[in-house]
């Protein structure tokens, strides 16, 4: 008769599941919500960013707009055309709303950017219109409300995408959109051609006749064609596409999510490989004798290497397989919705990414099956002797170091405890830098918003500035008696009363490709000699640059800095002299003569006012843009609105992690010490006295790693924060955070520990006076 | 012969720490014989045991099992030779906590080409009742019971016993010899036993007594007393 059996050592693995349910239960849910997060934000991530790439085939997006003062003739635009593009009339108006939004309002589309309908119907009737899905999200429009300007009444019929404003920057010189101020929508044509024409913004989209190769072509093409188009009409902006943020921000956004995410996944995934190598340590040193006597009956090596990975696979896989469920499910719905929060994006259909199954799932098994393998085969090397003998030590026994007797008994008995588990406690050092980082993330950012916005206050250089609309052809030069003209009209029609007004000039330029992480605009201010708003001394010849131009680009006075005309390849060399305290934008100031000197303009040449109080004596139509405190705390408000959310659940994560990896750990080291432990009790130590012992040294040490570790995250934070903001986004944030953050971290990081450490004493009470006395493992 | 050691030399240790535990040991065993090794605590006997178990290795003599060289075996060969010829039993049971009686046995014969029957084992250790116990829910004596079924399933040439009444009371002990002898009777496996009981010895076909490492004397037991006559 064949007695053979199957390997009873699988019984095990259900049991050893039960007998250590609440370490694989944290195990488990840790990698459901990292994988299931990942996956989720991958499938949305991707699904999106193929219908954000497939849109503009599908939507047919423009290949770049210009605009100008008045519609161009048909001869213009043939000569245009002949440029090799096709060109689109894009009009736009833009209306006020009643919430004191900005509304701009187009033709409905049949060429280029047509819209991605979204809810209801395109406008077929007059008094009809559609309307941007995410502004009317932020403002709780629905279809069938209604959308007022001033005594015009739009019934809303569609909640629409414009693929040319998946970004909803207004202008593309602004550091941030603002999904809730402004907003985009269409109308009928009937409605669109009563809409009066000195309020029309002659915009006209093109479309290249033979698409460009590569980027490199397309800027090269674009260059060109400003140049061409500049000498037959006079162009107020020009926007090829690859520079239109309204377009591209989005697409590049999402991106760098993509980047993020992967980098938190993998990192996870490396927390949690450690704490996996970290329990098969444990049970291999609290199995030993068992193994010892294994091995001794001839179990191979690869047979117990094969059987402890079993059960950290088969977790790992189980999380992997729910996490995925999840991440596909729910998760990606709410990964979906954070995007639909913040861009206007087209409709998408889900679509399964493989690369997002590898990255989430087969990577993080693999990396899972490598660090329990490596561990164990490098853990059951020994010989089956030093098993049943315990050694587990290569570089043989241990030495206990003398601590000096005049320590108290308790400090001892603590640095001892600590010493036999510096492993974990580097461990828990790693995770909590890293789960401290996290919620430092979730709690900075809203921090940082607050403070910037608050700051902004005092901040401004004035309470408003009034820029003039200056087409740019009149500041070239090729034009002197344009110039001339149109310097003298704006000069007498612009004119104020206001006292407060101050008149500036200002002149804007580039920051050349490879000069900084982002090339983005620099408002060059042209001031009064003894100005009453730009509190600085500045002299003949002498340059100053805003300190948000100085932190982002790191410049400090001395340095020379070298910009660029926006749309030419002319560039200038300026040495900074001195930093002026203005965190609201990236911008020079000169002296007015320096500027009309420098850039070839007449000596009186005017750009727009400073001004503390409004000034209501200037035509609106004479007006390009108001910068106030609204303007200037849109970037934060728009951060606010579109990553408000996730930090909440940054800072829910950052707490479980954290939670999680101290119970773990703090398990560990008593469970390591089970024996210990009982054999006090038996001497007559009560529980408390227990706790006090074993606890006190994990607190102490818990403690210490908050306290050490906040300043260290605080500084890699600012590195991230500085590089992220610096080569994403226009304009500048400075990271700036109250004190008071980081005794909430410290706060929230013991009241945690709290929690754990009430597991822990529970654990020490359980276990029985038995466990010295055992010899059955 | 079944078991033949020629010089064997073992020592731990460098310098002043450096300690002679095997001093030239020459034995031989036969199949089917009861081998009882004695001696007092730092003789060598459980260093001599591990040894012959494959799970230590010798300085320098030979050692044949079954006509084949042992210390040239590599390490899988040992793993092999252990897992097809030997049965350990030790002082310590080392019993798979989360499996029970008869799991704990099933480990052994899970490793036997050809193992013995598990519910005839449980019987004949008196293991029947308790089969569905965890090793914690057992007496000490239980519990090295199931480390002898564990050892004897697989139905080795050798058993190997490093003082497996070291841990139990008189009369457990009794009982832990009984069930050897009758193992050894049964299933006529070559038994070595480590022990510094001397009144083990004479339930033993021989009796080798070693002294800092070396062999003392060998005694041939014209006759064997059963388990049930033995007294200390």
């Amino acid at each position: 008769m064949n007695n053979k059996t199957g390997n009873p050592l699988r019984r095990r693995f259900l049991r050893e599941l039960r007998g250590e349910f609440g370490k694989y239960a944290v195990i488990f849910v840790l990698l459901v919500l990292t994988i299931g997060l990942i996956s989720g934000f991958l499938v949305a991530d991707g699904s999106m960013i193929i219908a954000y790439r497939e849109s503009f085939e599908k939507y047919n997006i423009e290949d770049g707009n210009f605009r100008t003062d008045e519609e161009i003739s048909k001869s213009n635009r043939r000569d245009i055309e002949d440029l090799g593009i096709t060109l689109y009339d894009n009009y736009y108006i833009e209306k006020g709303s009643d919430r004191e939004n900005t509304l701009r309002i187009f033709r409905d589309r049949e060429q280029v950017n047509l819209l991605c309908l979204m809810e209801g119907q395109a406008p077929q009737n007059p008094g009809e219109m559609v309307l941007d899905r995410m502004y009317a999200d932020n403002n709780g429009i629905a279809v069938g409300d209604s959308v007022r300007f001033g005594l015009e009444k739009y019934k809303v019929t569609g909640l629409v995408a414009f693929p040319d404003y998946s970004a909803l920057f207004r202008d593309n010189n602004d550091a941030m959109f603002d999904a809730v101020r402004f907003g985009v929508a269409a109308v009928g044509k009937e409605d669109f051609d009563k809409f009066p024409s000195d309020e029309l913004v002659y915009n006209y989209s093109w479309k290249y006749n033979t698409p460009p190769a590569s980027t490199e072509e397309e800027k090269e093409l674009s260059d060109q064609l400003m140049e061409d188009i500049a000498e037959e009409i006079y162009l107020e902006d020009f926007l090829p596409r690859y520079l239109n943020q309204a377009i591209q921000f989005t697409g590049e956004d999402m991106g760098g999510d993509r980047a993020m995410m992967l980098i938190l996944l993998y990192i996870m995934i490396v927390i949690i490989a450690f704490v996996f190598v970290i329990t098969i340590s444990d049970t291999i040193a609290r199995e030993s004798a068992v193994i010892g006597t294994l091995r001794a009956s001839g179990y191979t090596k690869t047979e117990l290497v094969r059987h402890y990975m079993v059960l950290p696979l088969m977790v790992t896989l189980a999380a992997a397989l729910a996490g995925n469920i999840l991440g596909y499910t729910y998760l990606k719905q709410v990964c979906a919705d954070m995007y639909y929060g913040s861009y206007s994006l087209p409709t998408y259909v889900t679509v399964w990414n493989a690369e997002a199954f590898v990255l989430t799932t087969v990577v993080p098994f693999l990396i899972m099956v490598a660090a329990t393998f490596l561990t164990l085969r490098h853990r059951l090397s020994l010989s089956p002797l030093q098993f049943l003998r315990r050694e587990l030590r290569r570089r043989g026994r241990s030495r206990a170091f003398r601590l000096s007797p005049r320590i108290p008994f308790s400090a001892r008995f603590g640095l001892r405890i600590f010493f036999q588990n510096m492993g974990s406690y580097v461990i828990l050092f790693v995770g909590v830098l890293f789960a401290n980082l996290l919620l430092l993330f979730g709690l900075a950012l809203p921090a940082v918003l607050d403070r910037y916005q608050e700051s902004m206050q005092d901040n401004m250089l004035c309470r408003y500035q009034y820029f003039l609309k200056i087409p740019a052809y009149r500041m070239d030069r090729d034009y002197e008696l344009e110039k001339i003209v149109s310097s003298a009209f704006l000069r007498l029609s612009a004119a104020t009363s206001n006292e407060d007004a101050e008149a500036f000039s200002s002149y804007t330029l580039r920051i050349p490709e490879g000069e900084a992480l982002r090339t983005e605009n620099i408002q060059v201010y042209g001031i009064k000699k003894n100005s009453r708003y730009i509190h600085a001394e500045i002299g003949r010849g002498e340059i100053y640059i805003s300190s948000a131009y100085a932190d982002k680009c790191r410049i400090r006075a001395g340095d020379t800095i070298r910009l660029k005309e926006p749309y030419e390849n002319k560039c200038y060399e300026f040495t900074v002299d001195g930093i002026y305290d203005y965190m609201g934008g990236l911008c020079m100031f000169m002296r007015n003569e320096d500027l009309t000197e420098t850039f070839g303009l007449f000596d009186d040449y005017t750009s727009g006012y400073f001004s503390d109080s409004e000034i209501t004596d200037i035509s609106r139509d004479l007006v390009a843009s108001i910068i106030d405190y609204d303007a200037l705390i849109k970037i934060s408000r728009q951060l606010d609105v579109s990553m408000g959310g996730m930090m909440i659940i940054v800072d829910g994560f950052s707490v479980i992690l954290f939670m999680v990896l101290l119970y773990l750990l703090s398990k560990m080291i008593i469970e390591k010490n089970a024996q210990p432990i009982s054999m006090t009790k038996i001497l007559g130590y009560s529980n408390a006295e227990i706790s006090r012992l074993y606890v006190v040294t994990t607190s102490v040490v818990t403690l210490l790693i908050l306290a050490v570790t906040i300043p260290m995250e605080n500084i890699i934070m600012k590195f991230i924060f500085m590089n992220y903001l610096a080569a994403r986004m226009s304009g500048w944030i400075t990271y700036d955070i109250p004190d008071a953050i980081f005794y909430k971290m410290f706060l929230i990081g013991a009241a945690t520990y709290f929690v754990v450490a009430v597991f822990e004493m529970r654990k020490i009470h359980s276990i029985p006076m038995s466990d010295a006395l055992k010899d059955v493992v | 012969m079944l078991l033949e050691m020629k010089d064997i030399r073992k020592s731990f240790g460098k310098g002043d720490s450096h300690v002679e535990v095997l001093r030239g040991i020459s034995l031989s065993v036969k199949k089917g014989e009861f081998c009882v090794l004695l001696g007092p605590s730092g003789s060598g006997k459980s260093t001599l045991l591990n040894i012959i178990g494959g799970i230590d290795t010798a300085d320098s003599g030979e050692i044949y099992i079954g006509g084949e060289r042992m210390n040239m075996m590599k390490e899988k060969q040992l793993t092999r030779y252990r897992r097809e010829h030997l049965g350990y039993i030790f002082q310590m049971y080392n019993l798979i906590p989360n499996l029970t009686v008869r799991e704990n046995i099933e480990v052994g014969a899970y490793l036997g080409k050809n193992p013995l029957n598990v519910e005839e084992i449980l019987h004949t250790l008196g293991l029947y009742e308790h089969r569905d116990k965890l090793p914690n829910q057992l007496s000490g004596g239980q519990q090295q019971r199931t480390s002898i079924g564990r050892a004897i399933v697989k139905n080795p040439d050798i058993l190997l016993c490093d003082e497996p009444t070291g841990a139990l009371d008189y009369n457990t002990s009794r009982e832990i010899l009984r069930l050897i002898e009758r193992i050894s009777l049964k299933y006529r496996t070559t038994i070595i036993m480590v022990t510094h009981n001397e009144a083990i010895g004479a339930m033993a076909d021989t009796v080798i007594r070693l002294r800092d490492g070396r062999i003392r004397d060998r005694v041939e037991n014209a006759v064997r007393l059963s388990a049930e006559q033995l007294e200390w």
